[in-house]
């Protein structure tokens, strides 16, 4: 029909229909013969009307309606029946009801489909698949509608009266279709006022959000875009050179790290800022940039304080320069660079190279997946955002959907009581939950339970279960790297098996290792990790752990990891790594801590009574050669900084022979530095004539310790040169464990050391002795 | 004879740079490798054994048969093993 007369004329004879039919029967005395010729007119339209529907089912289903008009008409006619005038609006209804219900099985949904029209910008949004979802419910919502509209429509029909059916169909039908319709929009704004208002982060303008609108503790958006632009003024006065980023503050972090992007700085995230790694990393143009005093010895450019920037650039604007545009902007992301440093679980920290791109690409997967959950939440955050997961999780993330973040990282469990009112997402790590799980006794409780994530290795499951008890959320694992970005995540309640972000694509490695392929990877061939994979058709994956986690001992193959379940199995084990070792022969060593069970069970036995019940145990599983031939009970695990126990920290253990004269109760290596807590026993021969009466720890001893250690765990040179400055304050005493700080500076070959009390309550350490000691770097003597 | 033990204990412990034990926790009868049905025993295996049979050699000046199962019998236990170096040794 291509006249608008003609389609106003046929929508008011087909929505007035039975007003009119009523009419014409109660006032205007037509037969319902007569009223059969309207219903032929209205079959005429449609049929005029046909051609314009597109799709061949679509057509098909105006022919059966088209067809069965006439027919009632043409049954009305000859039959002169009113009954068949009257079905008019239940052939519209059911047609209806066919149309709404054809399209979710045809997808996309006729409600999806409308929302597409209305906003052109959802296909690129993350949230498209929820909203999708929201459509396909509406959709189905109005089939449910139209089945009790026809029902009704039908009653009234055959039993109601002609006025009846009228006022119904006439009047009521299309008020609820009102009604039906005026619910749903509200619906629908008020869940649209929820999806998540992400905007890439290369896409971010000053009028993104409103000037007031909260980015963390403290800072508005208005804040935010204006420490930007200081930051930038700052950076783009000074050459184009690469920037060395290290902040504690997320605040600080994020303002920096858009600055850098913003301005084409290339920035270096490091979470080390040790003069050392500073030192080895930088070169002399480069600047650094950071939020707290570096004292470091770096030569060119000296660091630079972003609070320093932030004030010095206020006040260059108030001298007058007022106007001073405000710099904030979209970069170009496929440009922008950084490098990221990775923790070092199987080697030394390396440098990788990232361009924003990357990064980009996975929020977008990320706000996709777990966007729905966080509206109307702050973010928290117990790991570091100079590593990747801290960075994506804890910065750009919120920076992205314009969710506040604190400042400040959440270091302690017991801290996690003081959020208790805040609807959290906390980013975390299985060291942070491992913690948790040990030292809470009672539930948190959460005004709303908090949506945990962890990351950076794998969560035991028990852990998982225990915090889930304790904060009412079972943390969602993400698994991943530095080099590869988020590749999968799970949550252990359903299962091991991890479910892949759409993005990756997953295949199997020569070496029975997991490849993975992403948009963000820049490597066309994808990365290959050190994780062995069962790989399943469906792109789920169970990790087998890593390929250096297989050994060969002696010709005997065996998995670290399944000597370490097998420990585990007894039930007295609460954290524990095997690894392979190189002597005269070679052999694996066990680093035990033992749980509450276990400490019960081996109260008061010599150590060789707990190896013995170990080693006879595994016997039942595994051949004696593969059976660890050394052991160490630990209180715990040593990690490093952020939270990871490295193979070669339990070896360097293993290679300081045990002795009944000291026992190393735990330990933490950093380069170079050591932290032990140590224990001499009353029946230690360093006792020995140092005083029968009261026992002390000689002078002597405690110097051959902190060389001992040194030697072993700092590579400090065999020979001493020169002691100087040692002081002994308080004595140590027998079963009394103590806390001793080696550290070891390389340039100058000078040893420093001190012995303290451990921390009381109020985390006071009494002092025993310090001092240091110069080595002799040549080692010709051997 | 218990001073001869003692010295295979010894061997033993410093050959195989064996950790936690002490020449006091080594049993004269029992087995050196593996253990018996009292779960007394070194729990050794056979690279050790190699390793130790070295040891023997060198301190004690004795040589072993290459039948495996007679050789097997000699270092059944400490005792064994002392039993049969003073039975062999050159001194």
């Amino acid at each position: 029909m291509k006249s608008i007369a003609g389609k106003v004329l046929f929508t008011a004879i087909s929505v007035l229909y039975p007003l009119i039919v009523y009419c014409g029967l109660e006032f205007w005395g037509l037969s319902p013969r007569r009223l059969s010729l309207l219903l032929l007119s209205l079959a005429f339209f449609h049929f005029l009307n046909f051609t314009h529907n597109s799709s061949k089912l679509d057509r098909l289903r105006m022919a059966v309606l088209i067809a069965l008009v006439l027919v009632c008409a043409v049954i009305a006619f000859f039959a002169d029946n009113i009954l068949f005038v009257k079905f008019y609006p239940v052939l519209v209804n059911l047609s209806l009801l066919v149309f709404f219900g054809f399209t979710l099985w045809r997808t996309p949904s006729f409600a999806f489909r409308m929302a597409m029209l209305g906003n052109k910008n959802l296909i690129n949004s993350p949230s498209l698949k929820s909203v999708e979802r929201y459509c396909n419910k509406v959709t189905l919502a109005w089939c449910v509608f139209f089945v009790v509209n026809t029902s009704i429509s039908t009653t009234t029909v055959f039993i109601g009266s002609d006025k009846v059916w009228s006022l119904y169909n006439g009047l009521i039908s299309y008020i609820l279709v009102g009604i039906f319709f005026t619910v749903e929009f509200g619906i629908r704004k008020m869940v649209q006022s929820k999806m998540q208002s992400y905007v890439p982060v290369c896409d971010l303008e000053q009028d993104s959000r409103p000037d007031g609108a909260l980015v963390a503790e403290g800072k508005t958006w208005g804040d935010f875009v204006s420490d930007v632009s200081k930051v930038r003024y700052y950076l783009e006065a000074r050459e184009n050179t690469p920037w060395i980023l290290h902040c504690e503050d997320s605040y600080f972090f994020t303002v920096s790290l858009l600055a850098m992007l913003q301005s084409g700085r290339k920035a270096l995230v490091t979470a080390n800022r040790q003069d050392a790694f500073i030192k080895e990393i930088k070169k002399p143009e480069y600047g650094f940039l950071t939020d707290e005093p570096f004292t470091g010895d770096i030569a060119g450019m000296p660091a630079t304080m972003i609070q320093d920037v932030l004030v010095s650039e206020n006040a260059h604007c108030s001298d007058g320069d007022n106007s001073r545009e405000i710099k904030f902007g979209k970069f170009d992301k496929t440009k922008a660079e950084m490098v990221m440093y990775t923790s070092g679980t199987t080697g030394e920290p390396k440098a990788v190279f990232k361009l924003f791109m990357q990064f980009e690409n996975e929020l977008f997967e990320l706000v996709k997946v777990f966007g729905n959950d966080w509206v109307d939440r702050k973010v928290f955050s117990t790991v570091n955002h100079h590593h990747i997961y801290g960075l994506l999780f804890t910065a750009l993330l919120p920076i992205a959907t314009g969710l506040p973040f604190r400042r400040h990282r959440i270091d302690f469990p017991t801290e996690l009581a003081n959020i208790a009112g805040e609807a959290a997402v906390v980013a975390s790590s299985p060291a942070f939950l491992k913690r948790l799980a040990a030292e809470a006794d009672k539930p948190i409780d959460f005004k709303c339970p908090p949506i945990i994530y962890s990351s950076g290795g794998p969560l035991p499951v028990e852990v998982a279960q225990k915090a889930s008890e304790l904060v009412g959320y079972w943390p969602m694992e993400i698994y991943g790297s530095t080099e590869t970005g988020g590749i999968a995540y799970r949550q252990s309640k359903n299962g091991a098996v991890w479910k892949p972000f759409e993005v990756c694509k997953m295949s199997v490695a020569e070496n029975g290792c997991l490849n993975i392929k992403s948009s963000y990877i820049l490597e066309a061939e994808g990365f290959t990790t050190g994780d062995l994979v069962d790989l399943y058709d469906d792109g789920r994956f169970l990790l087998k752990g890593r390929s250096d986690s297989i050994v060969k001992i002696e010709e005997k193959r065996i998995s670290l990891p399944e000597v370490e379940n097998r420990l585990k199995q007894t039930g007295l084990v609460q954290d524990v790594r095997v690894v392979p070792m190189v002597g005269k022969r070679q052999y694996l060593a066990a680093a035990i801590v033992l749980n509450e069970a276990g400490r019960e069970k081996f109260a008061g036995l010599p150590k060789l009574a707990i190896n013995n019940y170990f080693h006879d145990y595994l016997l039942q599983f595994i051949e004696n050669t593969v059976s660890p031939k050394k052991w160490r009970y630990l209180e715990e695990l040593p990690q490093n900084t952020e939270g990871k126990i490295r193979m070669r920290d339990i070896q360097a253990l293993f290679n300081l022979p045990e002795s009944p004269n000291f026992k190393i109760l735990k330990f933490r290596r950093e380069p170079g530095a050591l932290t032990a807590k140590l224990l001499f026993p009353a029946t230690s021969d360093y006792y020995d004539g140092h005083f029968p009466e009261f026992k002390l720890l000689p002078a002597v001893a405690q110097v051959d310790m902190v060389l001992r250690l040194a030697r072993n765990f700092l590579d400090v040179p065999k020979k001493l040169s020169k002691i100087h400055r040692t002081k002994f304050a308080s004595p140590i005493l027998p079963d009394v464990p103590v806390m001793l700080k080696v550290s070891y500076n390389a340039d100058a070959a000078k040893v420093t050391f001190s012995f303290t009390s451990m921390p009381d309550a109020q985390g006071n350490e009494k002092m025993h002795s310090s001092g240091s000691f110069t080595m002799n770097p040549e080692e010709s003597l051997g | 004879m218990s001073d001869l033990n003692n010295r295979i204990k010894d061997v033993i412990i410093e050959s195989l740079e064996l950790e936690d034990i002490t020449p006091d926790d080594i049993v004269d009868s029992a087995p050196i490798f593996g253990k018996n049905e009292k779960g007394e025993g070194l729990g050794l295996d056979s690279i050790d054994a190699l390793e130790l049979g070295i040891a023997i050699k060198e301190k004690f000046g004795v040589t072993f048969s290459t039948v495996k199962e007679e050789t097997k019998k000699h270092f059944a236990s400490v005792d064994a093993l002392a039993a049969y170096i003073s039975e062999h040794s050159k001194g």
